[in-house]
């Protein structure tokens, strides 16, 4: 393990064992960690199914981690992506076989409430907006579909956006305000917003090599808090950070806010965090950890427990998820 | 005095001789690439015909096939709207409004129209939308696709 700056380390908390295939994909549930509501973890794997974990009530980082449900004979085919609505009580997943599921959480049990139809091939993401209003999803099929959430848990599609010339990697809503992110095979991240007129989606700009983007396949994005800075990795072998034109009040200092985790095909996870020490040309980040071998084979996700930032995730081509702890070393 | 000019004219004609010794061969090679390029140029034009006539024909009834199935869609869909709208989402019925809409500005009488392109990707991806949610909203298994002749039957093989 090696360290840039000090006495800070990734500790392994425990291994997640269970799915029978690569995990490709995780999301906390966002209603969990908070009053006394141990903390929930979705996982879903080309083993078809999707496994809930959540955490014994006895202690922080400290209680042990157990299967608590695994969503199956739903999916015909591999689930690549989950995410959790914004409350917290609904989980959606896409899955390659061109279906999204939405399931809810009914006493100890997970059913799925809905199918989600239109894709022509393999979904390979799902997000929901801030609100919960609206669904988004991607396939290879090169399209995104936004979808919006009727009372009574319905979903209608409200449109087709097709922009892209290859496969959809991932889709993000931005976390403050409805505009909508994309990134793909085609190299470039699109950003997707509803004209307020005439109440249609269209593509408001577009990142790609032009404007300093990526020169390869862009697998994900994400935001920070704030929603002023987004972070895009990419087959490149680069991450990429963006900023807008909106300020960000940071009132307190948590050491680990805004730091960036990355999980690799090299088996390791890295963090890197904003050189706050400033240079002259403009910001500038820093390899903050490596965590050699943090799997047995590649990681493909990792993910920052939204309440308790200091727990991270990941999931990994070896079949397991592992929970972490970022701290100082005692 | 007289056997001069003679011998002046027989050098003319041997030296006018000597020029068109060279002159045909040059120009035979010359001549030769025109009467080819007019060859080609002939055959070309009667081939080049032939095929923008087949591929016009395949493809403006691909086109007039899927704009005609949508337009059908669309007066379904407004016959149904019209009998009872409170079947139908806000969503539903703007897409198929727009839909509508589309088909008008479809350029189907001049297909070197720079725009025939974007609208009929505009019109697959509203036609989505709407065979989306309505499948939903109807429960049933049943998918609305567009499934072109052409496309459903092996393009290929069918001589027009």
């Amino acid at each position: 393990m090696e360290l840039i700056d000090g006495n800070l380390q990734l500790k392994e908390i425990q291994k997640l064992e269970g799915h029978t295939d690569r995990v490709w994909s995780l999301a906390w549930n966002p209603a969990t960690g908070v009053a006394g509501i141990p903390a929930m973890l979705a996982s879903c794997s080309g083993d078809k199914t999707v496994r809930i974990w959540q955490q014994t009530p006895s202690g922080r980082s400290s209680g042990s981690w157990d299967c608590k449900a695994v969503l199956e004979e739903t999916h015909t085919r591999t689930v690549r992506s989950c995410a959790w609505s914004p409350s917290g009580k609904l989980l959606a997943t896409a899955s390659f076989d061109a279906t999204i599921g939405i399931w809810e959480q009914i006493g100890n049990d997970f059913e799925c409430i809905s199918t989600l139809e239109g894709h022509e091939n393999e979904v390979k993401s799902v997000s929901w907006n801030s609100s919960g209003s609206l669904l988004a999803t991607c396939s290879r099929d090169k399209s995104v579909w936004i979808w919006e959430v009727l009372p009574g848990n319905e979903f209608e599609c409200v449109s087709v956006l097709q922009g892209h010339t290859q496969d959809v990697k991932m889709v993000q809503w931005h976390p403050s305000v409805d505009v909508l992110f994309s990134c793909s095979y085609d190299n470039t991240v699109k950003i997707w917003a509803e004209d307020g007129d005439s109440d249609d989606w269209h593509c408001v700009q577009t990142l790609g090599e032009p404007n300093n983007g990526h020169s390869s396949t862009v697998w994900a994005l994400s935001f920070n808090s704030t929603g002023d800075k987004m972070v895009t990795s990419s087959d490149d072998l680069t991450l990429k950070i963006w900023g807008t034109d909106r300020q960000a009040m940071n009132d307190g200092f948590a050491p680990w806010e805004g730091v960036i985790a990355s999980g690799a095909a090299d088996d390791a996870i890295r963090l890197f965090v904003e050189n706050k020490d400033g240079s002259i040309d403009g910001p500038s980040y820093n390899m903050l950890l490596k965590k050699e071998k943090a799997h047995d084979m590649d990681v493909n996700s990792v993910q920052w427990n939204n309440t308790e930032t200091s727990l991270l995730a990941s999931a990994s081509d070896d079949g397991t998820v592992k929970i972490w702890e970022f701290a100082s070393v005692p | 005095m007289q056997a001069e000019p003679a011998k002046q004219a027989a050098a003319d004609s041997d030296s006018k001789y000597d020029e068109d010794i060279f002159d045909p061969s040059l120009n035979l090679e010359e001549t030769h690439v025109k009467e080819g390029y007019k060859d080609g140029f002939h055959d070309g034009l009667v081939l080049g015909q032939q095929e923008g006539r087949e591929v016009g024909l395949k493809v403006g009834f691909e086109v007039g096939e899927e704009i005609g199935f949508y337009c059908g869609c669309v007066d379904v869909w407004n016959s149904a709207i019209q009998a009872k709208s409170s079947c139908f989402t806000p969503h539903v019925q703007k897409n198929v409004k727009q839909m509508e809409e589309l088909i008008k500005r479809y350029p189907i009488l001049d297909p070197e129209n720079e725009s025939v392109q974007d609208i009929m990707d505009s019109l697959r991806a509203k036609f989505k939308a709407v065979s989306a949610s309505l499948s939903i909203s109807s429960s049933s298994s049943m998918k609305l696709e567009y499934d072109g002749l052409l496309k459903s039957s092996g393009a290929n093989d069918l001589e027009f």
